[in-house]
């Protein structure tokens, strides 16, 4: 019966071709705008880490005296200070947590074969990898007794192997990094990320880094950070082990929480933690304030999707309406026109069902098409996004989930507004139209 | 003389037609005129006057890794050879870049830290005395920095500086009274003396909340990180910058010169999110439009065809051509006024929507009424090709068939 109602919408299809097309372009421009805000809010909103989001949580400290303010919802720094970053990392509990800063060097081989570049590097400790599913092609994180002693070993990106080492094994190489040499003790396989999640501080969606280094080289080669380091009250920083010991936020900490247990027992000790540098007159407040939240979290606390990609989906549904009262206004007149048909069928014995049926499958057949075509147009209209800002290139882009629901949603949105031109063709009275033949 | 009351009836007959044209005509109007304050908001956001020639100035990054000089002072060296280079009209090492995204800033205080005072948040841009030249701003009250006011050092603590060149907007901000120049103001518990007031000039963050806010301060620090701008003669900039790094790497061969950009790239790029916004707002509203009066049109058309007999017996009872197209005008005016007045709401409500869940300012109502006049044109100008193409209907079509 399906195989006949296709048949049957495929015929009157090609009856009223302009009208048929118009409708088919009518969805195919409200699913392509609809479709190129959605796919980038998509990919913008979506878990980069799925099978792990909920296990991760970045750790906030309230530092700062009673009275004094953060731009935060709730106004904790978004970093810790490099002795929270250090203490926390040296905690008994839990045993996955991970501190780290994003700083750059430049970076040269012995030979004159690359000319010197520089790079970004991730300071961070071995769970780093671990923690955040980054595999490797050779070798492996360094050990934690190389983290003690902050030893000149360093991972590094796949990309960056193929420019330096043409792509081989390089473990056991030196690369110079400003003027120190250290040795390669890892690569990392490509990291499709399209979110950079663990570290918001300046972008997004920019790539990651292409070294990673131990964290303890922060203290002893005194790297700066290149990302945020904010201050919220003065301070005379005359040195480096000033700045270590200052107030300034400036380092990232994630800790792995398998379990509620876990958390629960991690929230006793910063607590306990809290408690502990009161008595140093750190953390001047009436309460412990702390938080831990979860990588979606995360990411919906610093707003990853932008306040213009929120405006822009909820205005293309509101073009995705427009069409659709458009499609209505055609579907009534493209069926009612063939009320006479519609009475003859009726006539020889066709049930209101199957007539309602028979244009609901006509109305979808046109959504699918109209979805297809919006595919091609939302590609097109993701290709301009991407021209215009080479910033979204990884994130202007349909995945799976987007292709396919927008034949859903074309299909969808047509057969609402099928609804009710098939009720009012399937009530045709058929004596009417036999009588004026 | 409009029939209004017959056409009204007429429309009661077929109202569902006629629902769906308001509908249209309403969302239409609420999105568009929304989406077109957001887009003149983006407008003027991109077009403010940055105070600087944005096409005659570059800037690039120096990284270091050679530690066999005293940086501040191969810094100096560099600068005498950025200015002696053809086309170049003067350079300044300069802590952070105007426009880029990236950069410093602090609260600058009436009295030294730690005491309680008044405090106004601005940027700060370490540069020597060429800096108010390099970046083509104009000095409109007191003086530049003489050379020896500027400190050259390589130590993070030296802090010989004590006086400084503010924007006219920083120096009204934390001196109302106008009486500013000459005035003291502390960087932490650094005293610096106002000896001069720069013309309008854009902090690196056209999005801060103080973006007008900067502060030149005559302190040259040695670092492994540093970055340069260069202003050229007009339209010399393209050969300037191709020759940069091999002349910054003559003077001195271990580090490594990048991010050569000229300074509205760098502007280019830090607004791009904004512009993309734009684009796509206008994309929008064009295709919306589009289809709204596509679908008026359709409509009319459709409308026209059912009703062929009985324009035929108008026209065969004496009606004139006008008056066919009149009626089709004044229907069509009478369902775009009531859609109008509900996009009128519908925006209204749409705007408070998105002053209350985003940074938007509130919805100025000459918006809603351009955009109301727009449509309303619109639908007319849509209406009236079908309507004239009914005017031409026959009357003999009226006796032909029952």
């Amino acid at each position: 019966m399906l195989l006949h109602y296709l048949d049957l919408s495929w015929r009157s299809f090609k009856r009223t071709p302009l009208v048929s097309m118009l409708m088919v372009l009518a969805i195919a421009i409200g699913i392509g705008v609809t479709m190129t805000s959605l796919s980038v809010y998509h990919m913008m909103s979506a878990d980069p880490i799925p099978e792990k989001s909920s296990q991760l949580y970045a750790v906030q400290l309230q530092t700062m005296d009673e009275g004094h303010t953060w731009w935060t919802e709730d106004n904790l720094p978004m970093q810790l200070t490099y002795q929270d970053a250090v203490n926390l990392q040296n905690a008994p509990v839990p045993e996955k947590k991970v501190a780290m800063m994003r700083t750059g060097f430049s970076v040269y081989l012995d030979s004159d074969k690359v000319k010197p570049f520089t790079s970004n590097a991730r300071m961070t400790t071995p769970n780093f990898f671990n923690m955040f599913n980054v595999s490797f092609i050779y070798g492996g994180e360094w050990s934690e007794q190389q983290e003690q002693s902050a030893a000149p070993v360093v991972v590094i990106s796949k990309e960056l192997n193929d420019k330096l080492f043409a792509g081989n094994n390089s473990i056991g190489q030196l690369i110079y990094l400003d003027d120190y040499s250290y040795e390669v003790v890892g690569v990392i396989a490509d990291w499709s990320l399209n979110l950079k999640y663990y570290d918001l501080n300046n972008g997004a969606f920019n790539e990651p880094e292409e070294l990673f280094l131990p964290f303890s080289l922060v203290k002893t080669k005194e790297l700066t950070s290149w990302g945020n380091s904010n201050g919220w009250k003065h301070e005379n920083i005359n040195s480096y082990a000033d700045r270590m010991q200052s107030e300034i936020v400036w380092i990232q900490f994630w800790a792995q929480l398998d379990n509620a247990e876990q958390k629960a027992n991690y929230e006793n000790y910063l607590n306990s933690y809290i408690q502990e540098q009161k008595k140093r007159g750190r953390f001047a407040r009436e309460k412990p304030e702390y938080k831990l939240r979860d990588v979606n979290q995360w990411m919906q606390y610093n707003n990853v999707v932008s306040e213009d990609n929120k405006i822009l989906v909820g205005l293309s549904f509101m073009f995705l309406a427009v069409c659709l009262a458009n499609i209505l206004g055609l579907l009534l007149a493209k069926f009612l026109r063939r009320a006479p048909e519609v009475g003859v069928r009726r006539a020889l014995g066709a049930s209101k069902r199957q007539v309602f049926l028979q244009h609901l499958v006509e109305v979808a057949m046109l959504g699918c098409f109209g979805g297809l075509v919006g595919i091609v147009l939302a590609q097109l209209g993701l290709w301009a996004v991407r021209q215009s800002y080479d910033y979204y290139s990884s994130i202007a882009t349909m995945d799976i989930t987007m292709l396919l629901s927008a034949p859903v949603i074309a299909i969808t949105t047509c057969i609402v507004a099928g609804l009710y031109p098939a009720w009012l063709v399937c009530r045709t009275n058929p004596a009417i139209y036999l009588k004026s033949q | 003389m409009l029939e209004i009351k017959p056409i009204f009836h007429a429309l009661c007959r077929s109202k569902v037609g006629a629902i769906l044209l308001l509908i249209q005509i309403a969302i239409t109007t609420a999105i568009v005129s929304n989406a077109a304050f957001i887009i003149q908001d983006r407008v003027a956001f991109l077009n403010q006057e940055t105070g600087y020639p944005e096409q005659d100035l570059f800037m690039f990054n120096v990284m270091t890794f050679g530690k066999d000089i005293d940086l501040s002072q191969q810094f100096e060296l560099d600068e005498a050879m950025l200015r002696a280079l053809p086309g170049v009209v003067n350079a300044a090492q300069s802590s952070s870049i105007p426009l880029s995204g990236s950069g410093s800033a602090s609260s600058f205080n009436l009295k030294p830290a730690p005491q309680e005072s008044k405090s106004i948040r601005s940027s700060y841009i370490f540069i020597d005395e060429h800096g108010l030249d390099t970046y083509g701003v104009k000095l409109i009250a007191g003086r530049n920095f003489t050379e020896d006011e500027v400190t050259i050092t390589n130590s993070p603590t030296e802090r010989t500086t004590n006086v400084t060149v503010v924007t006219q907007a920083l120096l009204d901000e934390l001196f109302p009274e106008g009486d500013g120049l000459g005035k003291t103001i502390y960087f932490g518990d650094l005293p610096l003396t106002i000896i001069g007031v720069a013309d309008h000039m854009k902090s690196p963050w056209l999005k801060d909340s103080h973006p007008n806010n900067v502060a030149l301060i005559p302190y040259i620090q040695g670092k492994t990180y540093a970055q340069f701008a260069v202003r050229t003669k007009h339209g010399q900039r393209a050969a300037v910058m191709k020759q940069i790094e091999t002349a910054m790497l003559n003077n001195y061969n271990k580090r490594v010169i990048n991010n050569i950009n000229g300074l509205d790239q760098l502007k280019d790029e830090y607004v791009a999110a904004d512009k993309l916004m734009m684009r796509m707002l206008i994309v929008l509203i064009t295709i919306l439009v589009l289809v709204t009066a596509l679908g008026i049109f359709g409509l009319t058309l459709f409308n026209i065809s059912k009703r062929t007999k009985q324009i035929g017996t108008r026209r065969a009872l004496g009606a004139r051509k006008s008056a066919i197209i009149n009626y089709f005008l004044v229907e069509n005016a009478m369902i775009c006024c009531v859609g109008l007045l509900l996009g009128i709401i519908a925006a209204l409500l749409l705007g408070q929507l998105l002053m209350q869940h985003f940074s938007i300012a509130a919805l100025p109502p000459s918006y809603i009424a351009g955009t109301a006049i727009m449509v309303f044109v619109m639908s007319l100008l849509a209406v009236f090709g079908p309507a004239k193409r009914a005017a031409n209907i026959s009357p003999s079509i009226a006796t032909r068939t029952i």
